[in-house]
């Protein structure tokens, strides 16, 4: 079966979309029988009249000799072909919840009318798909709420599982994946700062602007602790960033309502680390519960307190940690049982 | 500098379109620059030809990297303020082969869209800042059907510094798919005729396997099971350089190709002549008769005559291909030249 894979993109930008997209060729290719390829089409989005042009190019284009599409993103998975399965990451969110939210397209004017476009395009395509799966809960529920199209949760599985095995429960808190406003890690150094407990921690990953990186270097400098808070900024080969992980007393990701679980959440859960989020984090709080991590107000006095319980219970730390791993492999995400799902 | 390349594909279907981007963009990362690669899909049937033309050229690439260089139809077409063609090649079937057994039946559709795809093509060329093909055929077409001058930028192979000679054996290697087209059976019927024990080895992949088992059979039939190795299999770049270094000569006999054929120029890097044929086409635009190959008529008894030449006569094996290495420098077949040329 030869299997093109469609997905967007923006010219000399990669992003975590794009490495889904190149795992997923790479895993079709080592089903026996089984030929994956990606087609990337550039995708531009402004000014939102182009978003019109994309969606009757996409569908201007023909493909042959592909027996089976899964289509990734908006626009490029408007491209015809009849026998096409839908695996979103998101839908184009600026004609949808952003736009409810006034960071995407108004319903009135010109941008109500490219909204709707939009939305008659997604439509059209949903009803003539074969199946429909997303990464997450959210994205299934917003399909269901704005498309009345309903979809089956697919998460994408560790694309290097076998990096995130476990060690011991050490003496520091790991806070993984990009670093950005968005993902709070100035909340984790505030936390820090009211903390009595000795523990350290450390953030490892790409900064996503030089303010972000310069800010939390000066709020770790402001609360004096340059000795228990370890900044590595830059991209980190995926065996240190396991490294970190495996040796954690737990971990801790705070990203602002996220859409899905976060590669960070899962690599922690397949290690058997606790993770510490907060009640606003998204997508990921379906497998933080209690019973997995700990769950606090977005605030530092809380998030401490969620930082110095681990500390003080090492025992804890490893239940929780153990209970994570648990529930991860009782959810069985792997990529073999993904590519069945997706060529069924 | 940051380079777009674009091209198009069919899915799942290698080939030296294929390689020309990507040998490039391997130089021109080697060189320092930032390369952005989009194959896009392309069917050239009569009735899709004018919808998929208007895709591309609804895409939007201006603003995104300093240059654009555009390869196989209609990548053309694509809008950038600095776009540089590589013209590998029209829509053949519109162009040269029209009226011919090759080309759509001239009904009024046909040849409304054939107008408006000279139109558009016509206007795209003129678009762009220079315009380069891998042949003199391609671009003397460029100037009959388009009045656009082009000037012949000939692709040279991935790495070249890895062929070798080991001297001269007994076995004429013929490396190339196999296809009707490619005439790997005329070289059969050519072997049968030979007065020498000359031998023959075809290497590379039939897309139709039936060709492939009839090529079997006819060896079989002519009791040259002996003499002939048909290699049926897709031959990694890594072994070509093994396989030609102890030829006796490359033979490569294309029926009217447009270009000179990788295998002439892997010939020529490994110290061998050519065997071809006066119909080849662009091949003869490398190869001249007794200086650097050999040259016959389409049929097996004249290019028998010329096997068993080679083999009597192994200093004339050697003088001819030993020309054929200083041809390529002759023609400016280098990498260097072509970065020069495309950037300049």
């Amino acid at each position: 079966m030869k299997v093109l894979v469609v997905n967007n993109a923006a010219p000399f930008i990669r992003g975590g979309a794009e490495e889904l997209a190149n795992n997923l060729v790479r895993q079709l290719n080592a089903v026996p029988g089984v030929e994956g390829e990606l087609l990337r089409v550039p995708f531009r989005w402004d000014p939102a009249e182009r978003l019109i042009d994309e969606i009757l190019l996409n569908r201007n284009l023909r493909l042959y000799n592909v027996d089976r599409v899964i289509g990734l993103k908006f626009p490029a998975y408007l491209i015809p072909h009849s026998n096409k399965v839908l695996w979103l990451l998101h839908q184009f969110r600026q004609a949808y919840d952003l736009g409810d939210a006034g960071q995407g397209l108004a319903d009135e004017g010109r941008e109500g009318i490219i909204k709707a476009a939009i939305r008659r395009a997604d439509d059209a395509l949903f009803a003539s798909c074969r199946s429909i799966f997303v990464n997450s809960p959210t994205t299934q529920a917003r399909l269901r709420r704005y498309n009345a199209v309903g979809s089956q949760v697919l998460y994408p599985p560790l694309n290097d599982p076998e990096l995130f095995r476990g060690d011991e429960v050490g003496d520091y808190i790991f806070a993984g994946g990009r670093v950005a406003p968005g993902k709070r890690q100035h909340l984790l150094i505030e936390a820090m700062g009211t903390l009595k407990a000795p523990g350290r921690l450390i953030i490892a990953g790409p900064p996503e602007s030089d303010a972000y990186a310069q800010d939390l270097r000066h709020r770790v400098q402001r609360l004096g602790l340059e000795q228990r808070v370890e900044l590595n900024f830059g991209f980190h080969p995926r065996a240190r960033i396991a490294q970190w992980v495996n040796g954690a007393r737990a971990c801790a990701y705070l990203p602002f309502d996220e859409d899905s679980l976060g590669y960070v959440t899962m690599e922690a859960f397949a290690a058997g680390k606790a993770v510490v989020t907060t009640t606003d984090s998204g997508g990921l709080l379906e497998l933080v519960t209690e019973q997995t991590g700990l769950v606090s107000a977005p605030d530092p006095e809380a998030l401490a307190a969620s930082l110095g319980a681990l500390w003080e219970d090492v025992g804890r730390a490893a239940r929780l940690g153990r209970s994570a791993q648990a529930a991860w492999a009782a959810r069985e995400i792997s990529w073999p049982a993904t590519i069945e799902q997706l060529l069924s | 500098m940051k380079i777009v390349l674009a091209s198009t594909f069919v899915p799942f279907i290698n080939g030296g379109a294929r390689f020309i981007v990507e040998w490039l963009e391997e130089k021109l990362l080697e060189h320092g620059h930032e390369v952005e690669r989009f194959y896009l899909p392309f069917v050239d049937s009569p009735h899709d030809l004018l919808d998929q033309m208007a895709a591309y050229r609804l895409m939007d690439l201006s603003g995104v990297g300093d240059r654009l260089i555009a390869f196989r139809p209609p990548a053309y077409l694509l809008r950038h303020p600095h776009k540089i063609l590589w013209f590998i090649h029209h829509v053949r079937t519109f162009y040269d082969l029209w009226d011919t057994e090759y080309g759509p039946p001239p009904t009024a559709d046909n040849r409304a869209v054939r107008h408006a795809l000279r139109h558009a093509d016509t206007q795209a060329l003129r678009e762009a800042k220079a315009v380069f093909t891998n042949s003199n055929i391609v671009g003397r077409r460029l100037s009959a059907f388009n009045s656009v001058a082009s000037e012949t930028l000939y692709p040279p192979i991935y790495r070249p510094e890895r062929f070798r000679c080991d001297g001269f054996g007994d076995e004429i290697v013929a490396i190339s798919r196999v296809e009707p087209h490619k005439r790997q059976r005329l070289l059969i019927e050519a072997l049968a005729r030979t007065k020498t024990p000359v031998r023959l080895r075809l290497c590379g992949r039939a897309s139709n396997p039936a060709h492939a088992l009839e090529l079997q059979t006819e060896i079989r039939r002519l009791g040259l099971a002996d003499r002939i190795v048909f290699e049926d299999r897709w031959i990694a770049e890594s072994e070509k350089a093994d396989i030609l270094a102890g030829a006796l000569a490359v033979a490569y006999l294309p029926k009217d190709e447009d270009s000179y054929g990788y295998p002439s120029l892997e010939a020529a890097h490994a110290s061998k002549a050519v065997l071809t044929t006066e119909d080849s086409g662009g091949v003869l635009e490398l190869v001249t008769d007794r200086h650097n190959g050999l040259i016959c008529p389409p049929f097996a008894a004249p290019l028998a005559a010329a096997m068993d030449e080679l083999y009597r006569d192994r200093v004339l094996a050697a003088r001819l291909g030993a020309a054929n290495m200083a041809r390529l420098a002759e023609l400016g077949i280098a990498w260097d030249h072509v970065l020069a040329r495309l950037l300049r």
